[in-house]
């Protein structure tokens, strides 16, 4: 009896649990068949013995809920797909460099004429690795040093540290992130950071120190996640010219807030997809578990997309947002919602409309923002198959509308403030992919709709981001 | 420093012309936060605005300390101008053609400008010390007052890191290793010199002058603030014409108009 080997692909290039591994990327392993073997396809087979092979520092009894399938086989193929499904089972763990898959024949004493072998020959990561990047961005260059240990106590725990050092600003952050064994996608995670933030369209400076927990598990077709989050933030003026009201703002503040978000995605990309949907749902209730800050922030984004004729995709997006103060103190500044720029209502300068005061902008208690676009291949296709197809050009429409609500109102008259004084833009541009988290835009906008006080962008904007509408 | 002064000249030569607004607006943090130097300081621009015939407004916010373009209390809202210190609201005050030094001679005002100085650095730097590092007052006092506004446990943060902060500071200026009767001491050599520069006069010189809002500002949150001991308030009770000179300011400039 032949061996057969279902020889795994290339070693992948493993990335965090949170990068995920693309379903579409991984193709299904060929499988060789040497001539003068007895067909084993249609026979029945039983899985004897599964083995991993190069184990370390990693516990076993995380691997036996991960591999546990293989042993259900009932024959060959069926033997080849489970193991093939174990190793993505396992390659999403984060901790193994590589993972072969050798299926053989069952051999020793106890050895059933149809009995199979399965070994899993696993490379694990170091148990430290680092990382050094440099960043530019925000009038500011720094330096980021990451540490990471992938398998810090051999169940897939993971532990990472993030240290930036900028021109201006140093921000660190501590995280710990432990799945649940055989349940990878019910996850606990706690972080510690300070984060400093500079926004010039406000004139306001942000420093977060905090702590957060969550629990991320999958509930029917959904991922929802729960979070508790203490921030001590600091506000402060970015420059003596700024307004009265920033001022008036400045100081410390606590914020404790229980937060739960709701996340439907059928996307097959979450940059530049061409079919499937996306429904995100995100409420915080803060000041019920303490702090200074007490509001309820109710938060929603759906997109959709369809393919038409010529590779070319429709897709339609839509936000909306809302604020409700719950005490007697007004919302902060570091709360509401600003909207505008080239990641929102293209057009307008970032986060450049809605209320203002002395052009420092304050952002607003309620927004909506909606958006049309049509992706197309290049014109003439050039690179198509490979460097070209990292590029669309997009035909956009976008519309929405920022302000603060007197609640005194009633809800008419709240929908009615948000439907007058729409702010608009249309335009096309060159949109390019960065692998599967961001994306780069060139746009030619034209802003419709401006309101006095709004910071225009009329013609060429460059845009850069991971979340688009 | 520098820096603001240089914006108080620009104020100067932008606003000269304009007169004092009407809706002048003071900010000081919440009635009892920060208790001691806060209230010296607030007391003393007060003293001057009234001596100056300034009408100002006065606002408590918890977060002053954070508004204020310097970081120090109080500051002042005019038009569209923050002013702090209390250095740069006297030019700012002298731009808009309010002066009290104005009457003295050069001499004089150097003589007001020294012991201005001598108050800046006895008193000023004793009342931080006796609030922020001296431990019953700070377990008992200073540290609760200054976390009033704030929730736990940032109450304790901010507390510690401003405790940190004057510590850092009072060794700098070489206080670090003082003990408390020795800061008794410094401020009774103090007031000593100021009774003996007051003698029988109403005021320090012929007229109110800063001098005389700043000495006040001082005595008076000494005389009127509750501590863990009555020591400080002792030693300055012996100077029988500082408390006549408190009495005599608090009644031309706070019960008069009060009423």
């Amino acid at each position: 009896m032949g061996t057969v080997h279902a020889r795994s692909l290339d070693p992948m290039p493993m990335q965090g649990p949170e990068l995920g591994v693309q379903a579409d990327d991984i193709e299904a392993p060929g499988v060789q068949q040497e001539p003068k073997q007895e067909v084993l396809e249609n026979k029945d087979v039983v899985v004897q013995q599964v083995h991993i092979d190069g184990l370390g520092r990693t516990k076993e009894d995380l691997l036996t809920y991960e591999i546990a399938e293989v042993f259900r086989a009932k024959n060959l193929i069926d033997v080849m797909r489970r193991s093939h499904e174990a190793r993505q089972r396992l390659l999403r763990l984060g901790i193994f460099r590589k993972v072969e898959v050798i299926i053989d024949t069952a051999r020793g004493e106890h050895a059933l004429p149809n009995g199979l072998d399965v070994t899993f020959e696993v490379t694990e990561l170091r148990r430290l690795t680092g990382s050094y990047n440099t960043m530019v961005g925000n009038n500011e260059g720094s330096m980021v040093l990451g540490l990471k240990l992938p398998n810090a106590l051999g169940r897939a725990e993971k532990m990472t540290f993030q240290f930036s050092y900028g021109t201006k600003e140093t921000s660190y952050g501590l995280s710990f992130f432990k799945p649940q064994p055989g349940h990878f996608e019910r996850n606990f995670s706690i972080n510690a950071y300070k984060v400093t933030g500079q926004f010039p369209w406000s004139s306001l400076r942000e420093t977060d120190r905090g702590i957060s927990t969550e629990i991320s598990f999958p509930v029917w077709k959904t991922n929802q996640t729960l979070k508790w989050e203490g921030v001590w933030r600091e506000l402060g003026c970015l420059a003596n010219t700024a307004s009265f009201a920033v001022r008036e703002e400045s100081g410390h503040s606590l914020k404790s807030s229980l937060s739960h978000a709701m996340v439907i995605d059928t996307r097959n990309s979450s940059i530049l997809p061409k079919k499937g949907g996306l429904l995100k749902i995100h409420q915080e209730l803060a000041g019920f578990t303490g702090g200074d800050a007490c509001f309820l922030k109710e938060d929603f984004e759906i997109q959709l997309n369809k393919k038409l004729f010529w590779d070319s995709v429709l897709s339609a997006s839509l936000w909306g947002g809302l604020l409700l103060p719950l005490g007697v103190e007004k919302t902060s500044i570091a709360d509401r919602f600003y909207l505008g720029g080239p990641t929102s209502i293209r057009g307008f300068s970032m986060y450049s409309m809605g209320p203002q005061s002395d052009g420092d902008y304050l952002g607003g208690e309620a927004y909506w923002a909606g958006g049309l676009h049509l992706y197309t291949p290049l014109p003439f296709r050039p690179g198509r198959g490979g460097f070209g197809d990292l590029f669309r050009t997009h035909f956009f429409l976008n519309a929405g509308n920022l302000c603060n609500l007197n609640y005194g109102e009633g809800p008419q008259a709240h929908l009615k403030k948000l439907a007058e004084c729409l702010r608009w833009s249309y335009g096309l541009g060159i949109v390019l992919r960065l692998g599967n988290i961001a994306r780069l835009e060139l746009n030619y906008c034209i802003p419709m709709g401006v309101q006095s006080g709004d910071r225009i962008c009329d013609g060429v904007q460059f845009g850069a981001g991971i979340r688009f509408l | 420093m520098i820096r603001v002064n240089e914006r108080v000249l620009l104020c100067l030569s932008l606003t000269a012309a304009e007169p004092w607004p009407e809706n002048a607006t003071l900010y000081q943090p919440l009635k009892g936060e920060g208790f001691f130097s806060s209230s010296c300081s607030l007391y003393h621009l007060q003293t001057y605005l009234r001596m100056c015939g300034l009408p100002v407004q006065v606002v408590c916010r918890p977060n002053a300390e954070y508004m204020s373009p310097s970081g120090k209390i109080p500051f002042i809202h005019v038009g569209n101008q923050v002013v702090s210190e209390l250095g740069p609201i006297v030019q700012f005050s002298k731009a808009k053609g309010h002066s009290l030094s104005d009457g003295l001679d050069d001499v004089q005002r150097a003589e007001m400008k020294a012991y201005m100085e001598l108050v800046n650095n006895m008193l000023l730097t004793a009342e931080l010390f006796i609030q922020w590092c001296d431990e019953t007052t700070v377990s008992q006092i200073t540290r609760h007052r200054y976390g009033t506004p704030y929730s736990w446990p940032l109450n304790l943060i901010l507390a510690y890191q401003k405790q940190w902060e004057v510590r850092r500071k009072m060794n700098a200026v070489g206080w670090g290793g003082k003990t408390v009767d020795q800061v008794y001491e410094d401020v009774s050599q103090c007031c000593q010199a100021l009774s003996q520069r007051l003698g029988t006069q109403p005021y320090f010189f012929k007229i109110p002058t800063e001098l005389d809002a700043l000495v006040f500002g001082h005595l008076f949150t000494i005389l009127t603030t509750q501590l863990t001991n009555t020591e400080l308030l002792e030693r300055v009770r012996s100077y029988s014409n500082l408390l006549s000179f408190c009495r005599r300011i608090e009644q031309t400039y706070f019960e008069s108009k009060d009423s």
